[in-house]
């Protein structure tokens, strides 16, 4: 039994059921109302320290509700490797927090030494996938677990992509031993950008292959969406969940809010929308 | 047909540079990820370095920003580590002029955001001291904690740091000159505080490994400056644990 079990959270697994991010602005409120949620979600890089008010924090909140860390930093696509070092970090709030489920992006964030911060897109190609693949594996290998890989919201498209970022996904799961976090505003937000068809994108993704939802809303410049995490889930985002649901069942879905962050009322408001459509399913699968 | 490393490279290039070309479509969206970067760079600056940004306003920050990532870009994937040298680059870009003081408060505000993610040991009280023999007091070495910081500025920066919590605050006279002083972290509050002379060296003395009796004579305390000094260092929880030297033996 580990020192979390012995205060009552099993490590997992979590339940179709919605979940919010955790942020700092919450702990408090989240601790003294303790809403009913299937799990929260933190951003693994924030608690990568030995100490301080937000690990503690975590700590608390992990002794009521199951956890999902989800990690913006290791750039699995980078073709400068995995980033050990980093990947230890992860390994370390791992053992820490025991979380349910452990995420990270298909994506790249840096070059010869410098990085980026930021969620980069990759081409689809042959060679990318496997290098992701090969990449995700390596980390898996060293975290002695699996790995759900997020698809990332594109401003833009590489002239030179020739297969669908779905059949490029699935090429990533079937070499990897990975699951998906399939994140229905990100593929709102690419389709709208690029002209895909985001109902195409899920019904051409393995069966099988996702084990998480996440849900966002986004902001419009121009005629470009960016994926902000600023504001309510759209309509269209929510019916793309229910597509996804329909695909491949009641998940854990997340509310991602993480700019003009709202009152947890609001918050835990939305994942009870989120919380409905995965009852729908539910409904008519008994 | 472009190798992935020679995609990320050319994008990459195009992220530090708008000038430079980069094989997708629509070119123009490129700007969404150099703003996201600026934004995100700026933004990590502006949460460890509140106190310089209210004192040089929002125009000048922003251009730090832009000249601090060219200087030192992101060596991690971890962004807290994004403003490490931002007082090394202050040095630098100040070049000694009438304002080289705000390297000194970036260095204050550094050990701030140092100390928010450090480890805070239990501390020991002043009752530890009694296992010990009187003769073998002067042999102790006082272990602090690991997030305590000690500083010593030629400028009041310490007082600038105070006065300007609040925005809009109005300029601290320079000529208060010389300060000391620590940041410590105690239940999830850091804590900034000025030290006098004699303190301060006593505090660095012993963070040195000093044992007690090099540390009072290097501090040039006197038996009732140093009861002071003790009862300072354990009513703020300072020190970890305590070890004999090995010149006790």
């Amino acid at each position: 039994m580990t020192h979390l079990e012995s205060r009552g959270v099993a490590p997992g697994p979590i339940p179709a059921r919605a979940g919010i991010g955790l942020r700092s602005v919450h702990h408090e409120a989240l601790l003294a109302e303790r809403p009913a949620l299937g799990f929260i979600e933190a951003h693994t890089e924030n608690y990568f320290h030995e100490g301080g008010a937000a690990m503690r924090a975590l700590l608390r909140a992990r002794a009521h509700y199951l956890l999902s860390l989800h990690g913006v930093g290791l750039g699995l696509g980078s073709v400068d490797g995995v980033d050990r070092e980093h990947l230890a970090r992860v390994k370390q709030a791992i053992d820490r927090f025991e979380p349910a489920l452990v995420s990270e992006h298909a994506c790249w964030g840096r070059a010869r030494g410098e990085f980026f911060n930021d969620l980069l897109p990759l081409p689809c190609t042959e060679e990318a996938a496997r290098l992701l693949a090969r990449q995700v594996a390596e980390a898996q290998d060293f975290l002695g677990r699996q790995l759900l890989i997020e698809n990332v919201s594109a401003y833009v498209a590489f002239e030179h992509s020739p297969m669908p970022e779905w059949e490029f996904l699935g090429e990533v799961v079937a070499h990897s031993g990975c699951a998906l976090l399939l994140d229905v505003n990100n593929i709102y937000v690419s389709a709208q950008n690029l002209g895909l068809d985001a109902r195409a994108y899920i019904a051409g993704l393995p069966a099988g292959s996702v084990r998480e939802f996440h849900v966002a809303g986004h902001a419009r410049n121009g005629n470009v969406l960016i994926d902000d995490h600023g504001s309510r889930v759209c309509e269209e985002v929510w019916d793309l969940l229910r597509l996804a649901v329909a695909r491949f069942g009641p998940l854990p879905t997340l509310v991602e809010w993480d700019n003009d962050i709202p009152s947890l009322a609001t918050l835990v408001a939305e994942g009870q929308r989120a919380d409905a459509i995965l009852r729908e399913r539910r409904g008519l699968a008994a | 047909m472009a190798s992935l490393r020679e995609v990320q490279d050319s994008f990459a290039a195009a992220l530090r540079n708008p000038d430079v070309a980069c094989a997708v479509l629509p070119p123009a969206n490129l700007a969404v990820y150099r703003n996201n970067a600026s934004h995100t760079f700026r933004k990590s600056l502006e949460l460890t370095y509140p106190v310089v940004r209210r004192r040089v306003g929002e125009d000048y920050f922003h251009q730090l920003c832009a000249n601090y990532r060219q200087r030192f870009p992101s060596r991690s994937g971890d962004l807290h580590w994004f403003g490490r040298e931002f007082a090394a680059f202050l040095d630098e870009y100040l070049d000694g002029g009438e304002y080289r003081w705000l390297a000194d408060l970036a260095r204050l505000e550094w050990s701030f955001a140092e100390c928010s993610i450090a480890a805070e040991r239990p501390a020991v009280s002043s009752e530890s001291l009694t296992r010990y023999s009187v003769t073998h007091l002067e042999h102790l070495v006082f272990h602090l904690q690991p997030a305590l910081k000690l500083h010593s500025f030629p400028f009041p920066v310490f007082t600038i740091w105070e006065t300007n919590q609040v925005e809009n605050a109005p300029p601290v006279d320079q000529s208060l000159g010389k300060q000391q002083g620590m940041v410590l972290s105690r239940h999830d509050r850091i804590e900034i505080r000025r030290l006098d002379p004699g303190l301060f060296s006593f505090l660095c003395a012993l963070a040195g490994g000093a044992p007690l009796g090099n540390a009072m004579t290097t501090a040039a305390l006197d038996g009732r400056a140093l009861t002071d000094a003790l009862a300072f260092v354990f009513h703020e929880g300072l020190v970890c644990s305590l070890t004999l030297n090995d010149a006790s033996s």
